[in-house]
């Protein structure tokens, strides 16, 4: 579905991403885990179209991410809820479906706010909605989308922890009954293992964001874990011992490199 | 059904009496002290003028009102479509912006004599004048609002290619609008500003007229009257502005 090759992304002196290569399943659910500012952002900024490549290249079902922009087959979900604070729950979610020139389905939307416990709020503005339930909204947007590939960058990044891992189980319930391939940015390896067939580890310093001075090591996937923790997988995985296992092999790939 | 809940609220109760007790203050003042009327006319006595000839106050209300709205409409208008160019051309962001900012100091009132020797005493004058004076407020105000969408706001819109113009209207202005607001506040009180000084200078009629030759012949309760109406044609203007920005913000 996704296909990353040789692919490095440069800001200026600021080298974020170097020779970069993945591919990713129709359906799949990739995780990809580092520190802040190793340019993991960056990787799913440029798979979505919003960064161009300066070598290698991305393709989406085979077209570039320009071409998978223009037919609405990405949904993205960043950090920041992005819902628009003069729409209610249900208008943020018909929005970018309309933006996008599909065609409406309202009920569709209805429905889906519903089945993301949302039932009761679609007249609700978003400062009237807690930060879950925001991020419940703009996951609901993308879905309705009708996107194949949800990207994902930190969405639970501002949340505290219990609703971090509610809002895990959640997207793995959406993920199952939808059928999307997502990659999925965070800097949390429990949440990545968490969520992931597969985990992406990515480490490397002076990119983008300005973490950096520009003279570290771009960003490089150093570890890659298929993660075999049967599905469907709900809160009673965090405390198994399979799961601390996995979460202790993520994490030491991360601390060899540095 | 509580007391508490059938009062009116201290907002409104508060300031109201706060006014009541100013005017009570200087009836009281101009007994008590038995200043002349010429001096200082009492509550009653302005009262008594406006109902005299009440004709007189709103036919010089409409003329100063009909200035305010034409120039002031016409102000904005054009303030708006030009921060809406400059803003929309990153050429001319950058050769005229800085200006057009460094022009709010220049102060408006001292280039009403410059228009009278250019358009002569009238009433087009007196709406290019007002036109000018509420023009930099919704420039700068429709400026700083277009640069206040949040960029992951845009990156959203661009992740499903969406068209720059739906874009714009759907998010851009939205985001504006309360700068836009701001600046066309300023602009309705620096309106009826405009009115007055344009009816000293450029036109020779309306409240701002009246007030003049009011003075000029010491007839305070006539100026204290003009100035009351000028201040309730201002907070109308204000308040009605006000709901506008009510009905079509979301903050």
């Amino acid at each position: 579905m996704i296909s990353v090759e040789n692919l490095s992304v440069t800001y200026g002196d600021l080298r974020a991403l170097d020779d970069v290569s993945i591919d990713i399943g129709d359906g799949e659910f990739v995780t990809v885990v580092g520190p802040s500012g190793c340019g993991k952002t960056t990787l799913l900024r440029t798979i979505g179209g919003l960064e161009s490549p300066t070598a290698g290249r991305v393709r989406v079902d085979g077209d570039p991410p320009e071409a998978a922009q223009s037919n609405a087959r990405l949904g993205f979900v960043f950090q920041d809820h992005t819902l628009l604070p003069w729409k209610t729950a249900l208008e943020n979610v018909t929005f970018l479906r309309r933006m996008a020139g599909k065609d409406p389905d309202p009920e569709g939307a209805r429905d889906l706010l519903a089945t993301t416990g949302l039932d009761g709020f679609e007249d609700t503005r978003p400062a009237e909605l807690s930060g879950g339930m925001k991020q419940r909204v703009a996951i609901a947007r993308a879905i309705h989308l009708g996107a194949d590939v949800l990207l994902m960058d930190e969405p639970f990044g501002e949340l505290d922890e219990i609703t971090r891992d509610e809002m895990s189980v959640e997207i793995l319930r959406l993920w199952r009954e939808n059928r999307k391939t997502v990659v999925f940015v965070t800097h949390s390896v429990p949440e990545a293992v968490f969520l992931g067939d597969r985990c992406l580890v990515v480490s490397g310093a002076g990119t983008a964001d300005g973490s950096g001075t520009g003279n570290g090591t771009p960003g490089r996937i150093v570890g890659e874990f298929d993660i075999d923790l049967p599905r469907p997988r709900d809160e009673s995985v965090f405390g198994s011992e399979a799961f601390g296992r996995q979460v202790a092999r993520v994490r030491g790939s991360l601390h060899d490199d540095a | 059904m509580s007391v508490a809940e059938r009062v009116p609220a201290p907002s409104v109760v508060l300031p109201v009496s706060g006014l009541l007790v100013a005017v009570a203050a200087w009836w009281a003042l101009t007994v008590a002290l038995a200043i002349p009327p010429y001096l200082l006319p009492s509550p009653a006595a302005v009262a008594a003028r406006l109902a005299g000839n009440p004709d007189l106050y709103l036919a010089n209300a409409v003329t100063t009102l009909r200035k305010i709205l034409i120039g002031g409409a016409a102000g904005i208008a054009s303030g708006f479509t030009i921060a809406l160019v400059v803003w929309a051309v990153p050429v001319l962001e950058r050769a005229l912006y800085p200006y057009l900012v460094a022009l709010r100091v220049l102060p408006k009132i001292a280039v009403a004599p410059v228009f009278l020797i250019y358009f002569g005493v009238g009433f087009e004058t007196a709406i290019v004048f007002v036109a000018l004076i509420v023009f930099f407020p919704v420039v700068v105000g429709t400026a700083a609002g277009l640069d206040r969408t949040p960029a992951s706001h845009l990156d959203l819109l661009r992740s499903v290619d969406a068209d720059p113009v739906r874009t714009f209207f759907a998010v851009r202005l939205p985001h504006a609008l309360p700068d836009v607001f701001a600046g066309v506040k300023q602009s309705v009180t620096l309106a009826v500003v405009g009115a007055v000084v344009a009816e000293w200078i450029l036109s020779n009629d309306g409240l701002g007229s009246l007030v003049l030759v009011a003075s000029e012949n010491v007839q305070v309760d006539v100026m204290l009257a003009a100035l009351v109406v000028l201040l309730g044609m201002g907070l109308l203007l204000y308040g009605g502005v006000s709901l506008c920005y009510r009905a079509v913000a979301w903050q």
